[in-house]
């Protein structure tokens, strides 16, 4: 008795922890700053990557017409949101929770405080406040950055990690880096987790036959998987690294869910062919009903002629 | 071979006492223009309430965005279904050699048409806005089965009506002259239609060939509409529409509700007609056993339809089958298949239940039933969309037909009653000739 009781509890308490209205940030997380200012162009980029993957639930900002979902997603321009701090936002949209997705690997680490940027064009009493320096506890001081380039005849992706000190630079060694290339829908892991070697240079294979854009480029971005160790860099390039992909579009070949001019041959063809012989048979038997007719109408001429006879004759 | 038939003073006899029999029902009497008046009323009536629809669009019925294809879909898939007893009594049966069915394949005909002109029509009621119709043929897309809907319903139609007309004809030539008293356009209209029929044999020879020809074309037609309406469902991957069965599954309760159509014209006809003589007990026998054949292989496609999945239960396959088998719609599935598909077929194995007044009220049992198999076939299965959707008006997810929608239909149903008076009433239903013909023991048709 007391096991179902204590299951029933716990049945009900599931829903109503995933309904918490409050969404507690790790204070950790709350603090997290852009590494770039926010300018015109970030905000266009910004509402750009907005309209593609926000607005379809949160609506336009500042309309209140985001859709009717429990718990409701809200406007990001109202107070709600707003009060959130820089990386509580950054944090929400990484991670996600309950019908709101993690985008995660469908934003790169930029992109995501591009959207932010955006976010933030709607509040007027909003001032940033930028990392300054992104500074590491295995370097400390040092402002910490990475490097993308593309070795076309190895085929492989090199990530260079470097830290730059009042005293120079030297490379980032023994960093977990990991490499993502941008896909259709969200971002694809390229090769596994790399560490970086003693010149602070990690090297990721490409899958063979990557496809690329019409120019066959890809979009990459590195982070180290330790952020608190090596800082939270992050680095978007984009590399020749693909093959030149022209898109097809869908609807280009003939197919049953294209336009009528661009039906599959076969289905034109019984179609067209059914509808002919059927109402060909129609027409050959009002031709028989027309015969009918000409018989009918030669008879009664006939007999006419022979009834007209027979009274002459009387 | 100049010679013509019913021309010995024996044949002309037996001729004359068939139209006098079979005849006298084509009248306008004072009970005929009391039931049409009652027919144009209630008709009035129920399309007083299309035009509410008309004017404010299709919100006034209960289909809403889950249920999108409510009564009138489930009423145009009864009507095309009951449409096939032409194909079935008149080809299938007749081809076949059966020559009881002679006397009643012209009332199979009669409804097949009037069931067929009105399937076009209950369409046309489901659609928001009708003026758009011109552009299913303007902007038809040959790869939809919709548009092949509209191709093999009318071509059925047109058949249907050849088939009617074709053999009548030498009825036709045989009545002009015995229609005294009747009124004159009736006459003339029996005058044109009758083409110069002069029961020649090289007449007689062309009508054989063309109606043979309407014969075997209406067979592959006549799946054709019904396989073609039920992939109107099947092609979609909805729960409870996505089977592989399901053009031989409608094609074959087709044939049960085409039946149960038929067997109650047959008693209404051979009571209020006087008609005893040409659909006799015998006649009634028969397609009480029809009705047990046709019964039994739609109830193997149910079993088909319903036992797989339901041993499989795939996510969605249980959801529906819940609902169908013990959840809201079960009184209704259970009821459907007991009383209208399996006590019928049972006790129909009785010789003596066999007669025409009690199978008369088992095929009402019957008709309902297929009326409101039609609704749970194509119903439920809206109620679970594929997509979650939250926070959707109650009236969305749970569908209620509404006054002003079942009045449309019942508009539907009056407009069929109004065809099959009309063809019944102005036109011989028992085939005079081919009754003289047999009682020759000749069979030159389908020789």
């Amino acid at each position: 008795m007391r096991f179902f009781t204590v299951l029933i509890l716990s049945l009900l308490l599931v829903p109503s922890m995933a309904q918490d209205p409050d969404w507690v940030v790790p204070e950790d997380r709350k603090g997290r700053l852009s590494t770039f200012p926010f300018t015109d162009e970030t905000r266009k980029e910004g509402e750009r990557l907005y309209q593609v993957n926000c607005h379809s639930c949160h609506g336009d900002p500042g309309r209140n017409n985001y859709i009717a979902l429990q718990p409701p997603p809200g406007d990001p321009a109202t107070e709600k949101i707003q009060n959130n701090s820089d990386g509580e936002i950054f944090h929400k949209v990484t991670t996600g929770r309950g019908p709101m997705p993690s985008f995660r690997s469908v934003l790169t680490t930029e992109e995501i405080w591009k959207v932010v940027s955006y976010i933030r064009s709607f509040n007027r009493n909003y001032v940033q406040k930028v990392m300054q320096v992104i500074t590491s506890s295995a370097y400390p001081g040092a402002v910490i950055s990475m490097k993308l380039a593309w070795d076309d005849a190895a085929k492989l992706v090199s990530v260079i990690a470097t830290a730059t000190g009042e005293t120079g630079s030297v490379p980032v060694t023994g960093a977990g880096v990991r490499l993502m290339a941008g896909r259709y829908f969200g971002m694809m892991q390229v090769d596994e987790e790399k560490v970086t070697d003693n010149s602070g240079t990690a090297l990721f294979a490409t899958p063979e036959g990557l496809p690329g854009d019409t120019a066959g480029n890809i979009r990459f971005s590195a982070q180290f998987t330790d952020e608190q160790t090596f800082g939270s860099v992050s680095k978007d390039t984009v590399l020749r690294a693909g093959v030149v992909t022209v898109p097809v579009s869908l609807t280009a070949k003939r197919a049953m869910w294209n336009t009528v001019r661009k039906a599959p041959v076969w289905v034109i063809l019984a179609y067209g062919l059914g509808v002919l012989a059927v109402w060909g048979f129609i027409l050959l038997v009002m031709l028989k009903l027309r015969d009918i007719f000409t018989v009918g109408t030669a008879l009664q001429e006939r007999l006419q002629a022979s009834g007209n006879e027979t009274t002459t004759n009387n | 071979m100049d010679e013509f038939r019913f021309n010995t003073p024996r044949e002309k006899g037996k001729i004359d006492s068939l139209a006098a029999d079979i005849l006298k029902n084509v009248r306008i009497n004072a009970s005929f223009l009391l039931w049409m008046g009652f027919l144009f009323t209630l008709l009035a009536a129920c399309l007083f309430a299309y035009t509410i629809q008309l004017r404010k669009g299709l919100g006034v019925t209960g289909l809403r965005d889950f249920t999108s294809w409510g009564m009138y879909i489930a009423n145009f898939v009864f009507f095309v279904a009951t449409s096939l007893c032409g194909m079935l009594i008149s080809s299938v049966l007749g081809l076949i050699g059966y020559r009881w069915v002679k006397p009643i394949s012209r009332i199979a005909e009669i409804i097949a048409i009037a069931f067929a002109a009105v399937a076009g029509l209950v369409i046309i009621s489901d659609m928001g806005r009708p003026d758009r119709l011109p552009y299913v043929f303007m902007f038809g897309r040959v790869q939809s089965p919709i548009l092949w809907d509209v191709t093999v319903v009318t071509t059925y139609f047109v058949l249907s009506m050849l088939l009617w007309f074709f053999p009548m004809v030498p009825d036709l030539a045989i009545a002009k002259d015995r229609l005294e008293g009747r009124p004159k356009f009736l006459v003339k209209a029996y005058e044109i239609l009758s083409v110069r029929w002069m029961h020649h044999e090289k007449q007689y020879h062309l009508l054989g060939q063309a109606v043979r020809i309407l014969l075997i074309l209406i067979i592959p037609t006549a799946f054709a509409i019904h396989t073609v309406t039920s992939w109107l469902f099947a092609v979609t991957p909805r729960t409870g529409w996505d089977s592989t069965i399901f053009g031989p599954y409608f094609i074959s309760g087709a044939f049960v509700s085409g039946t149960a159509a038929v067997i109650i014209a047959m008693y209404f006809f051979r009571v209020n007609y006087r008609l005893e003589k040409y659909l006799n007990t015998e006649t009634f026998e028969k397609m009480g056993r029809v009705m047990v054949l046709v019964a039994i292989v739609y109830f193997y496609f149910n079993l088909n339809e319903f036992l797989v999945p339901g041993y499989k239960l795939k996510t969605g396959d249980a959801i529906h089958l819940r609902e169908l088998f013990t959840g809201h719609y079960a009184a209704l599935f259970w009821g459907i298949q007991l009383f209208g598909l399996i006590i019928p077929a049972i006790l129909l194995l009785f010789k003596q239940i066999r007669r025409p007044l009690p199978m008369m009220v088992i095929s009402l049992f019957v008709l309902v039933g297929s009326w409101f198999k039609r609704f749970i076939i194509v119903v439920p299965p809206q109620g679970h969309p594929n997509l979650p959707i939250q926070n959707v008006p109650v009236e969305w997810v749970v569908y209620k037909p509404t006054l002003i929608e079942t009045a449309v239909t019942v508009a539907s149903i009056v407009l069929v009653l109004i065809i099959i008076t009309i063809l019944s009433k102005l036109f011989p239903v028992i085939p005079i000739w081919e009754m003289a013909e047999e009682e020759n023991g000749k069979d030159k048709i389908s020789e």
